[in-house]
């Protein structure tokens, strides 16, 4: 078997189709019998040029040129699909390549087609797939209802809220998020990420109140095998596990302050190195920060650098608490009635006026998250198709240490009523005793008696 | 009497899913299929076309290229040489216009002075048209370039956007 025989026999057996062109660009040999379909349609293998055999030349003069002369040694096309006689999708990888003629001396293009046909079948399979549920995705996320359905309500303040994620969800900018505790920081921050083109890639929460200030680093920033003692392989940090999508730090107001100057470091540079490594990782992270604290009154404390502060605080938005949101209050409890009808009592069905009443008469200091409990303590103990008022449990979280907030409920207060109440309350776990009174409301005892006369109170009656 | 056909590469750009793929069966094939195929690597179509002020003949080569997730020299190498790019947004998606998946100063850092056309494609799945057609002006106007509305589905504009190409290229504006 001569060299010609053997090197035909390598091509066809290894799936390889070769053109060589001479100085002219003109075909002087080919062998295409192993990737048949790879020549154009109608035209003939021999007495081509270079430019009819392969059209993905056309607009690359310059580098044929340049292979001609030797100053380029290869270049390389990956994956051009070719349609078959049999209607179906062939792939194959093209490299152009200087060639050297011994017989003339004169130089020229060789161009070797190596089918990639299987390996691509299987990569377009796993890539339709996800596209396709991309696509779904980004449909949804693009129809005018989305948004309503994501963050329901009318009120005036969800409305606004809904205008700033459409108006950032396009943007690269940090995003603040502010308010109470329960007021759906997280489903907002979900929601960025799902309308913005970074949707495809991971959406990483990390609730920086959960973990130990001691792992918060190694948890973020990943380490390197042999870091600290039981670093036993390399290990991707959750901002690594972000990359080219949002990353999401709620309660980002209790991150040690030993580790905000490493996050501000990130923030600045795009880039950081894990625990043990010197090398530098650079990642493409959009960051939503949230905190049901005032971080200006952090910064004022030193409990939170000022420098992130300001370098997180780039656009915010505060989320409204449930008070705020007037009959909303009714429209969240009818949608977890919705989302909880299957799940825990098929029976209930909605809310009696009662219980509307109720639900709108309270001030909600757990917010959404509070109306949700609310809400399924309610459908488990209802004993009709509609909640009751007497199925609401409403309490009053315990007061924190120092804790002296007072929250007007929307519905608004009747100071005067209350002031009743309580005068009557003191005087009844007093027995009457004026001055014991006086001092649980912390009152002096002539205010106390002034107050007493105004509602026409007798302590005697509580004697 | 001897014709000039000028030969030119153009690449259809635009997100997963925008309609490259079916914008270019229809205007070569003349063929539109519901079902969705994603493309992998690049599909070359050739059509020939005239500039319809100058007469000048076009012989054009398409490449239809996959989305882009990661723009690495093997990418490059597809943008080399191109004289023109369509792109391509999916009107019924804000997604498909976000600038970094479509990869358009790759594009033009690659091949500068090569024309732009925008297409707002899947006309056919919209109501109303008023709004979709100022965002897409004003997307395609942040290059200074020409766009307009088409539907692979319906044919609707799909000549007219490769002859807005054909006129685009500098033989077709030097006479």
């Amino acid at each position: 078997m001569n060299t010609k025989n053997i090197l035909s026999t390598v091509i066809r057996e290894t799936s390889v189709a070769y053109a060589l062109f001479d100085h002219r660009l003109q075909l002087t040999s080919s062998d295409f019998t192993s990737l048949p379909w790879f020549l154009p349609e109608g035209c003939p293998a021999e007495a081509s040029d270079i430019w009819t055999l392969f059209p993905e030349l056309v607009g690359s003069e310059p580098l044929v040129d340049s292979l001609l002369a030797k100053r380029k040694k290869r270049f390389v096309l990956e994956k051009i699909n070719k349609l078959g006689p049999d209607d179906r999708l062939y792939y194959a990888d093209l490299q152009f390549m200087a060639y050297s003629f011994q017989q003339p001396a004169s130089r020229g293009v060789l161009v070797l087609i190596f089918d990639r046909t299987s390996q691509v079948a299987a990569e377009q399979q796993l890539q339709q797939q996800y596209y396709e549920l991309q696509l779904l995705r980004s449909r949804l996320a693009s129809q005018p209802g989305f948004l309503s359905n994501a963050i329901l309500g009318a009120s005036p303040a969800v409305q606004e809220v809904r205008a700033f994620i459409e108006r950032i969800a396009n943007h690269n900018t940090t995003v603040l998020l502010q308010g109470e505790t329960g007021t759906g920081k997280s489903l907002v921050a979900r929601v960025i990420h799902n309308i913005s083109p970074r949707s495809a890639k991971p959406f990483v929460e990390i609730n920086c109140a959960a973990i130990p200030d001691t792992l918060m680093e190694s948890e973020l920033f990943g380490y390197k095998k042999g870091a600290f003692t039981n670093a036993q392989s390399d290990k991707k940090g959750l901002i690594e596990e972000a990359n080219g999508g949002t990353l999401f730090l709620d309660e980002i107001g209790e991150m040690p302050l030993s580790l905000q100057a490493k996050l501000l470091t990130f923030l600045e540079q795009k880039a950081f190195r894990s625990l043990g490594s010197t090398d530098e990782k650079r990642v493409d992270v959009r960051l939503i920060a949230a905190t049901n604290r005032d971080l200006g009154r952090a910064v004022a404390h030193n409990d939170f650098r000022q420098d992130l502060f300001y370098r997180i605080n780039v656009v915010s938005c505060t989320l409204p608490p449930l008070r705020e949101m007037g009959d909303d209050v009714l429209l969240l409890a009818e949608h977890f009635i919705e989302l909880l009808h299957f799940e825990v009592n098929e029976k209930v069905t909605g809310l009696s006026p009662s219980a509307r009443a109720k639900l709108l008469s309270w001030h909600w200091p757990g917010n959404v998250r509070e109306l949700r409990n609310v809400i399924e303590r309610a459908m488990i103990f209802a004993r009709r198709d509609k909640i009751e008022a007497s199925d609401l449990l409403l309490s009053l979280p315990p007061a924190p240490a120092g804790g002296d907030d007072f929250i007007l409920p929307a519905t608004g207060f009747s100071l005067e009523e209350h002031e009743r109440k309580l005068l009557e309350q003191a005087l009844k776990h007093c027995r009457g005793v004026q001055s014991a009174a006086a001092a649980r409301l912390g009152l002096s005892l002539d205010t106390f008696r002034y107050r007493i006369k105004k509602y026409d109170l007798n302590p005697r009656d509580y004697s | 009497m001897n014709i000039s056909v000028y030969s030119k590469k153009i690449c259809m750009l635009g997100t997963f899913g925008a309609g490259k793929t079916s914008l270019v069966r229809r205007f070569v094939h003349g063929i539109f299929e519901e079902k969705y195929l994603s493309t992998i690597g690049v599909h070359l179509s050739h059509k020939a076309l005239s500039d319809s002020v100058t007469g000048i003949q076009f012989n054009l080569i398409i490449w239809d290229l996959a989305h882009i997730e990661k723009f690495t020299a093997a990418t490059r190498n597809y943008f080399r040489g191109a004289a023109a790019a369509i792109i391509v947004l999916d009107l019924t998606r804000e997604s498909s216009f976000a600038e970094k998946q479509i990869r358009i100063k790759e594009f033009i850092e690659s091949n500068p002075g090569a024309a732009l056309v925008f297409a707002g494609n899947k006309t056919d799945l919209l109501d109303s048209h008023e709004q979709v057609e100022s965002e897409l002006h004003a997307f395609a106007a942040r290059w200074q370039a020409p766009a307009v509305l088409t539907s692979a589905k319906t044919g609707e504009n799909v000549e007219s956007l490769f002859e807005l190409v054909v006129a685009a290229m500098p033989e077709a504006k030097k006479r």
